[in-house]
């Protein structure tokens, strides 16, 4: 019964199914919103899976200097890692394979795997667009994993002191302690972090303003030059799924606590939320600015959410 | 718990017997192979004697005790100069022993090339025996005798190549900061000798606890500045670049992953049995603050290098750095935080000489296939030597601290202990120099295995068996000891932590029983550590992730079965080429990025922090000894305000 | 023997000031062999007992003969000997960097760097 439904969370909700399908969902919301608000009509919201069959049925090219196995391998890892870590993040209420004591570190841990797989992916292919385009992800990582870092030592200490006395590293205490002292997103101290952690969705996601890493126009795609075919659809899946697990974890971190007795009203909800967290922080920043350059983006990383996210750490302590 | 055995004696002797064999027929050219094996079977000899005394030192918990020459001590006050092996060194020992005959076995084929390969095989039993001789001691001067021996041979085979002339410009700059660095060593050993009159470690640490005199301050701040000459750490690191970058490969492993450690044992010892200072906060925040700048300085300078072995020496002194601010949170007095700081410290040691000393022998190997070690000569490497690009992959991945392999687990440990212990600030620092970790061994990835191929370097040939087999056992270890931290803990780690702290135990053995609590006036609690304080590891998760591999396992071989005939047409026109990689319709060779150039955008941003560290790495050895002298001075004047 | 003491760390922060300003490798190593004289210098004075004699064994014991220290003067043997054959080796390899660069001035001697 135990292994039936761990099967159960793995492959169907919120494991592999559930992820990919939503995920696809959200990105299709995404652009839709973005068309709009462009005074546009857009794709419709199903287009991310007639993109992603349409890949799949193209034709495979590798080139002759690339080094196959490596090539064939990044995307899948990256695609792996992702939905792991969906497996991680609670739904309200509902814990699948979390609630104990180092939760968040294993998620911060596992997020840096699907960036390490685009940048071996990128190294394995073999052009010098993809070298530009690996340096300029790897930049980009490290100004984000600063803010993050800091983040998540503000929210844990803030509810750890309050329930334990020490910091925790846990999904489960941080929603106990929103269940008594109200959500977090209301809360003085830790409505700067939520606000910076507001501007890490998007750098993680891969969206504009961030996404110097694939820039269409500049570097031709960047590491994912010479990908085609399923391999790309692969890569594609993966930035999905990771728009819906970066909502997901700001709500559960930030927006945490409410039950309404049901449990699929819970769920519901959540999945309202996490659609509501994704429009605020990728659409509407994405339909009106342009694309900042890679100094820009360290200098930017490096002073505003930072300097947030410390003043939340400050204030959790006090 | 006493125990007398003759193991540890037979396995210092027996490296510098076969040294002295080795030279005594190093005249006839013809035994050759004679002589590799007496190396490799010296080596073997105390890598089986060490593993011998594992049973009753690791897993019962005696210390095994040898007077040299049989002299006892008289009426409690020791003459002679006495062996002590407890759990601490005999895990250090192992460490040694293990490193040093995978790379005897290494260096029979990595060196056929050279000449006076007598000479080699000499000086690395000389190294060996020295290394094993310094952790098994109980006597502060045989140490520093068997520091000096280990300096000569490591400076001897530094410029062994002494044809080329970056050894010889390393050699003299090693042997001026090394031989300084053992000055101060001796100097505080006399000045210990002056105020306390015996030379034998149980006996110091009974006699000068708590009551220090200026002399012992002034002799803590230099043998402490000695140490952090061995053990590299900031300002007395400028060495290691380069003498790692000149050594042949397979001395290279053992200078920097397992000779770091024996400068952090002797740093150990003196913190924590000489001058027992646990429990003290200011010296926490001082080591904690020297590790902590080591790392940053460590991972900043290796960003910007471009040759292989040095920027992997630079990767070395930032990972000592980690093992540094471990041992620091270790002096914690809250005991249950120092215990978890000092299991993840032994821990990272461990990881630490596996994933260096694999990293070296991979370098070891690009150097022999193709001949230079500079990055932007290289490229493309991983068609022709995938099994070397696989290790090398399995190295970075452990050095990052991605899971399952080693270095997560113990970085983890780290990570936890710094943020009970209050120093939030050291975790966050350590978790960013984590990511700069893996940003310079991606670049080192793609600048040496994958891209381009160039045109001089199209017949390089995959590594022969013997390297690629000691390769293949250092990436086993660290998939083992990534995947089984609880048995490692239990059999090995523990029992060493356990040793650290266990003062009485260590003197009682030399002495009789209770000779300790006369001197301390109060026994020191030893904490209960067990591995659950850790508290991350979930065998649920890991058996999630391996469904999720085998269902993207079987669509990928599912898809990629499509297209196996659809490989390497080779077609002699350059556009509209299916298979050539996509250049904007510039010719290939005109559109190479090599991989120095992959940072060059950070690099430009902070060009005033990065110009400032390269041009305080001057090159010029007068200002090395002028950052070495400095930093004593910093010391001395601190532990005098504090002690 | 205050004079002694006061001696010997002359002597070493002599030859410290040597290492750390000179230019010529051959003097760089004078100033190493000049702490080590200082350091030897310090160990045997550290073994001094006023009145006491050398501590050698001529005839036999008689009870109340005063030595000085012997254990000092076995470090500064051990002292002595490793400081010959570090000079000995640095010395050697200057020979052969004069080979390579053909200078022996440190500022010049400084290919590898940054």
């Amino acid at each position: 019964m135990e292994t039936l439904k761990s099967l159960f969370y793995i492959l169907i909700f919120p494991g592999l199914l559930f992820s990919i399908c939503f995920g696809l969902i959200l990105s299709g919301i995404d652009r839709k919103m973005v068309a709009r608000m462009q005074r546009r009509i857009g794709p419709p919201i199903m287009q991310p899976f007639y993109d992603i069959l349409k890949l799949a049925g193209k034709e495979n090219l590798i080139p002759r200097v690339a080094a196959k196995k490596t090539f064939i391998l990044a995307p899948l890892i990256g695609l792996i890692s992702v939905i792991t870590i969906s497996l991680f993040i609670p739904f309200y209420g509902i814990y699948f394979f979390s609630g104990q004591f180092g939760d968040i570190i294993v998620i911060l841990y596992l997020l840096t795997i699907p960036a390490v797989a685009l940048i071996i992916g990128g190294a394995a292919s073999g052009s010098p667009y993809a070298s530009i385009g690996i340096s300029r992800e790897m930049v980009t990582m490290l100004s984000y994993e600063v803010p993050l870092v800091i983040i998540v030592l503000a929210v844990g200490a803030k509810a750890g002191i309050a329930i334990s006395g020490n910091v925790t590293f846990s999904l489960k205490v941080i929603e106990d302690y929103q269940k008594l002292y109200g959500v977090n997103l209301a809360n003085l101290a830790t409505l700067p972090a939520a606000l910076a952690f507001l501007f890490v969705i998007p750098a993680e996601v891969g969206t504009v303003p961030f996404d110097v890493a694939e820039a269409e126009t500049e570097i031709c795609e960047g590491p994912l030059v010479e990908y085609s075919g399923f391999y790309l659809g692969i890569y594609k899946l993966t930035q999905a799924v990771k728009m819906f697990i970066m909502g997901n974890l700001f709500v559960s971190l930030f927006l945490g606590g409410i039950n309404f007795g049901n449990t699929i009203l819970n769920v519901l909800f959540n999945i309202l939320l996490i659609i509501l967290v994704i429009v605020v922080s990728v659409s509407f920043v994405r339909s009106v600015v342009g694309r900042i350059r890679i100094e820009q983006t360290l200098k930017f990383f490096w002073t505003i959410p930072t300097v947030l996210a410390v003043i939340s750490l400050i204030l959790a302590y006090i | 718990m006493n125990y007398v055995s003759s193991l540890p004696i037979i396995a210092i002797i027996t490296p510098f017997i076969g040294a002295f064999l080795i030279g005594a027929i190093s005249s006839n050219k013809k035994l050759l192979p004679a002589m590799k094996g007496i190396a490799i079977v010296s080596s073997l000899v105390s890598l089986v004697s060490l593993l011998f005394l594992t049973k009753p030192i690791l897993l019962e918990g005696k210390v095994a005790t040898y007077w040299l020459g049989n002299w006892m001590p008289q009426e409690q006050m020791a003459i002679g100069i006495g062996l002590e092996v407890d759990s601490f060194g005999l895990f250090t020992g192992l460490i040694i022993t293990f490193s040093s005959f995978l790379s005897s076995i290494y260096s029979v084929t990595y060196m056929k090339e050279d000449n006076a390969l007598d000479k080699y095989y000499t000086l690395f039993l000389l190294l060996l025996g020295s290394m094993i001789g310094f952790v098994l001691t109980g006597d502060l001067f045989n140490m520093y005798v068997m520091l000096e021996i280990m300096t000569f041979a490591a400076i001897s085979l530094t410029a062994f190549r002494n044809n080329i002339y970056k050894s010889l410009e390393a050699g003299f700059k090693y042997i001026v900061i090394g031989s300084l660095g053992s000055t101060l060593i001796l100097l505080g050993t006399v000045l210990i000798y002056a105020q306390t009159a015996t030379l034998n470690m149980a006996q110091i640490s009974a006699l000068i606890h708590n009551n220090y005199t200026p002399v012992t301050i002034l002799a803590l701040a230099f043998m402490m500045a000695g140490y952090g000459v061995k053990a590299f750490l900031v300002p007395c690191h400028t060495w290691p670049p380069d003498a790692h970058m000149s050594a042949p490969s397979s001395v290279s492993m053992l200078l920097s992953g397992v000779m770091s450690k024996t400068g952090i044992y002797g740093f150990v010892r003196l913190l924590y049995m000489i001058f027992f200072s646990v429990g003290m906060a200011k010296m926490e925040l001082l080591i904690i603050l020297w590790g902590t700048l080591t790392m940053i300085v460590g991972a900043s300078m290796a960003i910007i290098q471009t040759d292989f072995k040095r920027l992997l020496a630079f990767s070395s002194v930032s990972q000592i750095g980690y093992i540094i601010v471990a041992f620091g949170v270790g002096l914690s007095s809250k005991s249950s935080i120092g215990v978890l700081g000092t299991l993840g410290g032994l821990y990272h040691m461990i990881n630490h000489a596996s994933f260096k000393c694999l990293l070296f022998m991979c370098a070891g190997a690009v150097l022999h296939a193709t001949g230079t070690t500079d990055i932007t000569k290289l490229g493309g490497l991983s068609k022709k030597m995938p099994y070397t690009t696989i290790l090398f992959l399995i190295a970075a991945f452990s050095i990052s601290g991605l899971p399952p392999f080693n270095g997560f687990v113990s970085k983890w440990m780290i990570y936890q202990a710094t943020y009970e212990a209050g120093y939030a600030p050291v975790t966050i620092i350590a978790l960013i120099v984590s990511v700069f970790t893996l940003a310079y061994m991606m670049k080192l990835a793609q600048s040496v295995f994958f891209g381009e191929l160039p045109k001089k370097l199209e017949e390089v040939k995959e590594v022969p068996l013997t390297m690629s087999i000691t390769m293949g056992v250092f990436a086993l270890a660290c998939l083992v000891e990534g995947l089984f931290p609880k048995i490692i803990s239990k059999y090995l780690l523990e029992p060493a932590a356990y040793s650290i702290y266990n003062l009485h135990n260590y003197i009682d053995v030399m002495f009789t029983k209770g000779f300790a609590e006369k001197m301390f006036k109060n026994k020191i609690p030893i904490p209960n550590m067990t591995y659950e304080m850790a508290g991350y590891w979930r065998p649920e998760a890991w058996f999630v992730l391996f469904i999720v591999i085998l269902i993207g396992f079987i669509i990928g071989v599912g898809i990629s079965l499509n297209f196996v005939k659809k490989n390497n047409i080779d077609t002699t026109c350059n556009f509209g080429d299916k298979y050539g990689v996509f250049t904007g319709g510039e010719k290939e060779e005109f559109a190479p990025i090599a991989g120095g150039d992959l940072f060059w955008g950070l690099r430009h941003n902070l060009k005033g922090y990065f110009g400032f560290l390269e041009k305080a790495h001057s090159g010029v050895v007068n200002d090395y000894v002028t950052w070495v002298i400095s930093c004593t001075a910093v010391l001395s004047i601190y532990l005098f305000a504090v002690l | 023997m205050l004079i002694n003491y006061i001696g010997a760390f002359i002597v070493m922060i002599l030859g410290l000031y040597i290492m750390m300003s000179k230019k010529n490798l051959i003097k760089i190593v004078i100033g190493m062999s000049l702490v080590d004289s200082g350091l030897n210098l310090l160990l045997v004075s550290v073994g001094f007992r006023p009145g006491g004699t050398a501590p050698i064994f001529i005839t036999d014991l008689k009870p109340g003969a005063f030595f000085v220290d012997p254990v000092p003067q076995a470090l500064t043997l051990t002292s002595i000997v490793i400081g010959a054959c570090v000079s000995a080796l640095a010395l050697s390899l200057i020979i052969k960097i004069q080979e390579k660069y053909g200078t022996i001035d440190a500022d010049k001697v400084r290919r590898l760097r940054g």
